[in-house]
């Protein structure tokens, strides 16, 4: 075993109440503030004792403006992980347990907000597309991934009845969550195959779709965490990064029909924890779209590539508490709300807490994935006390 | 055979638009997508008057297709192709475009500098690429150095444009004004034959007729200062 062998761990959670987009009279930077001072109590830690910040995505709320505004009584680490959308999110994760690990801080608040009343409409795709891109009508990341998704069904033959398991997996998630922007809206089967579409092959509930709000949580040293009120969600394995011919290559990926997690990337992870797929007790895969988050599952060995992906990703196997991969049982970006993927987080950390709005009975292996068919990816491995010994 | 109902209501619903009725004219889009209708055709400046050229069943069971012809108070002019299904108790609009349909331009690129060449070479009908002359790596999108051998600034060589669908997407979601008027569209990531592998995108023209299939040959046209690209005849 390599990795985080547990050495830190997550040990409070916490999103703000999810709004439609563009309808929080709050800034980032306030539902931010709120989001961090939810997951401090929720750990039973005084904010003041928050000695890290990390974020991801381009935030525009820097560690030190985050800490003023807390006031905290010192800063000994913070940091942005390079890299717009979801692809940052577990690796803000990774850093904050790496700083923790090393020493250099001891309570790491790992958080993202967002509000259009300040960071104004369409920040997903800030920083996203050049050129290369919008001169032929390229213009935002859904059809990217629209492209990518068309090849995965087209020619590597996975059905498009995947990406609809995964869609109506999350919405049914999402009815026994208040906290979702779906609660009390099921999806029908009939209404999600009669819905616009968006850039084929995706139509609308493909999509995630931005809203308001901020999430974070805490990290810290195992030693501290046993004493914190919460069981913690020790990281076990962390990866980032981008594989050979990957990186900001104008769709040119070698493995274009990956969502970016190489084999190499894939073995680590799972080396780091001393385990594999199988051992996986929930996930959470980011979903800017249906699509990539079923090429996440694909790459991680988790769902068979190809025509055989249904043999998996049908719905009732991907639903809390009974199915083989139950996966985003908060609703994930899709329906409980979409805050550049951080609502994942928290959820990842609270089936280790044993409080999910859908709970995996006994879970102790909780996977999160970020990024999927974006130039960076990221993943993080929580793992319960049980599983240190 | 079409319903009788069905052309009144066409008939009605060109004169609110040309009226510029909205209530009128919302109402008769399907309401879950009433956005997304809205921005997706171009009218004529200051439209004034509306002329049904025609319904006509399909393309599938239950669709009625239907030509409107806008006319605006300087002799603009502009046709819409508007499909209709029976749905919520009513003929209602499921999707609208202008036609024939043309390709989007995006206003101003602001290419980087290292791009400045491709862009340059389109302006005179060229398609240039990056190719490193040392070891003979296609570099695309561009880069600084070779990333194989790392020799400073790759040279631009012509490449002709032509390769095979890689993927395509086609887009009906208007996501910036600039699509308006042009919605939907397609867009090829094409793997280009002579530059070794390199793919490169573009919008394909007559996107709205076509059968798009990965694997197809593909032939680009220049167009002033931006490469398209067509379906090679079967």
């Amino acid at each position: 075993m390599s990795g985080f062998q547990g050495a830190a761990a997550v040990v409070g959670a916490a999103n703000t109440p999810l709004h439609k987009r563009g309808t929080s009279a709050k800034t980032s930077l306030e539902l931010t503030l709120e989001a961090i001072l939810a997951a401090a109590e929720d750990a039973g830690v005084d904010p003041h004792d928050i000695d890290g910040f990390s974020s991801y995505a381009a935030d525009d709320n820097e560690g030190l403006a985050v800490g003023a505004a807390l006031g905290v009584r010192e800063i000994r680490w913070s940091t942005l992980v390079w890299g717009g959308g979801g692809g940052g999110v577990s690796a803000a994760v990774n850093a904050a347990a790496a700083a923790v690990a090393s020493g250099q801080a001891e309570m790491v608040a790992v958080y993202r907000g967002l509000s259009e009343a300040d960071a104004g409409r369409q920040s997903y795709r800030k920083g996203h597309l050049g050129p290369l891109y919008g001169a032929h009508g390229m213009l935002v990341p859904a059809q990217v991934c629209a492209l990518r998704t068309q090849r995965m069904i087209e020619v590597d033959g996975v059905p498009a009845e995947a990406l609809e398991a995964l869609v109506a997996a999350a919405y049914h998630h999402a009815q026994t969550n208040p906290a979702a922007v779906a609660y009390g809206k099921p999806l029908d089967p009939a209404v999600y195959a009669d819905s616009r579409m968006i850039s084929e092959p995706l139509r609308l509930y493909d999509c995630s779709r931005e809203n308001d709000g901020a999430g974070a949580v805490l990290v810290t040293t195992a030693e501290r965490a046993r004493r914190l009120r919460r069981p913690p969600a020790y990281v076990l394995s962390a990866v980032q990064g981008s594989g050979p011919g990957w990186f900001e290559s104008a769709e040119n990926e070698d493995t274009y029909t990956s969502a970016g997690f190489h084999p190499a990337m894939v073995e680590r992870l799972w080396r780091g924890a001393g385990i594999g797929p199988g051992d996986v007790d929930v996930v959470q895969v980011y979903e800017n779209f249906s699509g990539p988050a079923v090429a996440s599952l694909i790459d991680l060995g988790l769902v068979p590539p190809g025509p055989d992906a249904t043999k998996v990703l049908h719905r009732d196997n991907l639903l809390a508490p009974h199915g083989a991969l139950p996966l985003n049982t908060a609703g994930g970006n899709l329906a409980e709300g979409f805050v550049h993927g951080i609502g994942l987080v928290v959820e990842a950390v609270r089936q280790i807490q044993g409080r999910s709005p859908n709970q995996v009975p006994g879970a102790a292996i909780s996977l999160l994935l970020g990024g999927p068919m974006a130039p960076l990816v990221s993943a993080t491995l929580f793992g319960s006390a049980a599983t240190l010994s | 055979m079409i319903p009788d109902d069905l052309l009144a209501v066409v008939e009605h619903h060109g004169q609110a638009v040309a009226r510029g009725e909205d209530r009128a004219v919302l109402a008769d889009f399907r309401q879950d997508r009433i956005g997304q209708l809205v921005a997706s055709a171009r009218p004529p400046r200051e439209m004034n008057a509306a002329q049904v050229l025609g319904v006509e069943p399909g393309p599938v069971e239950g669709q009625y297709t239907a030509h409107i012809r806008y006319t605006g108070a300087g002799g603009d002019e502009a046709i819409f192709r508007s499909r209709w299904i029976f749905v919520d108790d009513a003929w209602r609009v499921t999707n609208v475009r202008n036609v024939p349909d043309t390709p989007p331009r995006w206003p101003d690129p602001e290419p980087d500098q290292l791009e400045a060449a491709h862009w340059q070479g389109l302006e005179r009908g060229e398609l240039r690429l990056q190719h490193c002359p040392a070891c003979g790596t296609w570099i695309w999108a561009p880069r600084p150095i070779c990333p194989t051998c790392h020799r400073a600034r790759p040279l631009w060589e012509e490449v002709e444009p032509h390769g095979t669908v890689f993927a395509w997407t086609r887009t009906w979601q208007p996501f910036d004004p600039v699509v308006t008027g042009h919605l939907p569209y397609v867009v090829v990531n094409v793997e280009l034959a002579g530059a070794g592998g390199r793919r490169l995108m573009g919008v394909l023209l007559d996107g709205d007729r076509a059968d798009v299939r990965i694997g197809t040959t593909v032939h680009g046209e220049f167009d002033n200062g931006l490469l398209r690209w067509r379906l090679e005849a079967a």
